[in-house]
């Protein structure tokens, strides 16, 4: 079980070494929220400062990735239901969940890949956060990411249809975004979305990071954040692997 | 046997608008013994259910009733034994793009319990076998159709398996490929491998496989060697074209050497054996009768005639 895991994973990193354009180009996007966004939040941070709000807008950059990135990983997926290669392997020895699982590792080590280069690029620009914090928020990308990805193998496998699925993720994202407290913290909003937005599990994920930049580790959002996404992890993964089986009819 | 199947059927429910669903019986019960060491073909139009069946074979479907062992296993109850036992190429090749095509042999051979070492001799020792050596590390989508199918094929015999199911193997292939396929298959056999394949062409059907069955609408119409198909309706064919239809029908079924008539798309068959030397007689009876002939042609009996028989339509017609 775990060795096929372990072939796939690295059959998906073996393709991703030869086509590596597509993950850089997904950092683009992050990266200039952080240059051209952060700096606006200086004026709602207490003393104004661009640590501050490097602090703030930090791990919203991440999970940027996280949702823009791996929610889009079951895209090349629906090809492989028509390219007859998951036909295939579901007629191989191969243990089905690992087909499902080792991409989702290597989408997994592909947002923690990316997530340092952001941390880097924040660090550059005065973002000053403990080997602590930054240990525990790339674990936090990995369980969010297990979550995106799954969700979006699962999406991918029950839609089978590339215009079908970029319509519902487009669908989801934009409130998913907008509740979670992303570009500004929810701290400012009225009470009515505060209340919205503890329905949204990004929320937690979003403060989450936040508590832990800027050393707040007592912060109820932390464990609930890891919680949540390791319990949806493994609902998303129970679906996209029953979604698999379906793919016979 | 390496196969055995009894009363298979497979029924799908379609989503039709609004809430609206619709039972589709790809599969009608369907019956099948395939032997050891044989190229077993099943031949039917598109939408038959050929597809359908071998993907039940494979395992790759439940079926929704009946049974069938494969390799002396229940493809239901021991789905993961059949798997060890098996080859499997489906219609659209099933091939990573974008990876090289020796990437995609390993991992196959890998996935089947070979370790690193061992994988990639595997895949050598294929890639040598089916001259894919040279373009072993292009990408797969810069092959052309015929080096494709050929990779699809080295996949499939990856874990060296008794059985191997190919789905329309040679479908969009040029002469040239065809036939090549046609001797690496006829190789297989050669080794002692069992093959089922599915396809539309008579032509297939007829030079490659060991024995058929003729499939339509999802039940077996026909099943045996080409030649015994071939047989039971008759040597020779005259394929007439004339005016009054009808009348001539009935004039050459009253004649003693004529063996079955059929109308097919504006002009009438008539099966007799020994054609050659029926063929005056028959032109006679047609002159004493008052028919004009427009044209007149006399052919070797195919699988098509065979078709025609059992379902009243051509396989080039039926769709």
């Amino acid at each position: 079980m775990f060795r096929h895991t372990m072939l796939f994973l690295g059959h998906e990193l073996g393709n991703l070494r030869r086509n590596p354009a597509w993950p850089i180009l997904g950092i683009m996007q992050p990266v200039l929220y952080l240059l051209l966004f952060a700096p606006l939040l200086t004026s709602i941070t207490p003393n104004g400062t661009l640590e501050e709000a490097l602090v703030v807008f930090t791990p919203a950059a991440l999970m940027m990735i996280a949702l823009f990135g791996s929610m889009f990983a079951g895209f090349g997926m629906i090809n492989e239901t028509r390219n007859g290669v998951l036909e295939r392997l579901a007629v191989s020895q191969a243990w089905r969940p690992a087909i499902i699982l080792g991409r989702v590792a290597k989408d997994m080590i592909m947002l923690v890949l990316q997530s340092l280069v952001i941390l880097g690029v924040a660090a550059l620009m005065g973002l000053r956060i403990g080997l602590p914090a930054m240990g525990l928020m790339l674990l936090l990308m990995a369980v969010t990411g297990l979550f995106a990805a799954n969700l979006s193998y699962g999406l991918a496998l029950a839609v089978r249809d590339e215009n079908g699925m970029s319509q519902i993720v487009q669908f989801f994202l934009l409130p998913l975004m907008l509740l979670s407290g992303l570009m500004l913290p929810m701290s400012v909003a009225p009470d009515w979305m505060q209340t919205a937005a503890r329905f949204n599990p990004l929320y937690y994920a979003v403060e989450a990071g936040r508590a832990m930049f800027a050393g707040d580790y007592s912060d109820s959002t932390i464990p609930t954040a890891f919680g949540l996404f390791l319990v949806l992890g493994v609902l998303t993964l129970t679906w996209s692997v029953r979604s698999l089986r379906k793919l016979a009819g | 046997m390496i196969i055995e199947a009894h009363d298979l059927r497979k029924t799908f429910t379609a989503r039709r608008g609004r809430g609206k669903t619709e039972e589709v019986e790809a599969v009608r019960g369907i019956d099948l013994s395939v032997g050891e060491g044989e190229i077993f073909a099943c031949l039917g139009p598109n939408g038959a259910g050929k597809t359908t069946t071998v993907r039940m074979l494979a395992t790759f479907t439940v079926p929704t009733s009946g049974t069938a062992r494969v390799a002396g296993f229940d493809v239901v109850k021991e789905a993961a034994k059949v798997r060890e036992k098996i080859g499997y190429v489906g219609q659209a090749g099933g091939i990573d793009d974008n990876a090289p095509g020796r990437e995609s042999l390993v991992m196959a051979a890998r996935i089947a319990g070979l370790s690193r070492a061992q994988a990639l001799g595997r895949a050598d020792e294929l890639m040598a076998a089916f001259s894919l050596t040279e373009i072993a590390d292009r990408p797969v989508k810069t092959l052309s159709g015929g080096q494709k199918r050929r990779f699809s094929l080295a996949i499939g015999l990856v874990n060296r398996p008794p059985l191997v199911f190919l789905d329309e193997p040679t479908t969009g292939l040029d002469p040239q490929n065809r036939a090549n396929l046609w001797d690496e298959i006829r190789a297989l056999r050669d080794q002692g491998t069992s093959v089922l394949l599915t396809t539309h062409y008579l032509d297939e059907a007829d030079a490659l496989c060991d024995r058929l069955v003729i499939v339509d609408h999802g039940r077996i119409v026909a099943e045996g060697t080409a030649a015994e198909l071939k047989k039971e309706v008759a040597g020779d064919v005259v394929t007439l074209r004339l005016d009054d239809l009808a009348a001539a029908r009935g004039l050459l079924d009253a004649e003693p050497y004529i063996k079955e008539t059929q109308e097919e798309g504006g002009s009438l068959r008539a099966y007799l054996d020994d054609g050659e030397h029926n063929l005056p007689a028959l032109l006679r009876a047609l002159e004493a009768g008052g028919l004009a002939i427009r044209s007149i042609s006399l052919d070797r009996a195919t699988l098509d005639d065979v078709f025609l028989k059992h379902t009243g339509r051509s396989l080039r017609d039926a769709a």
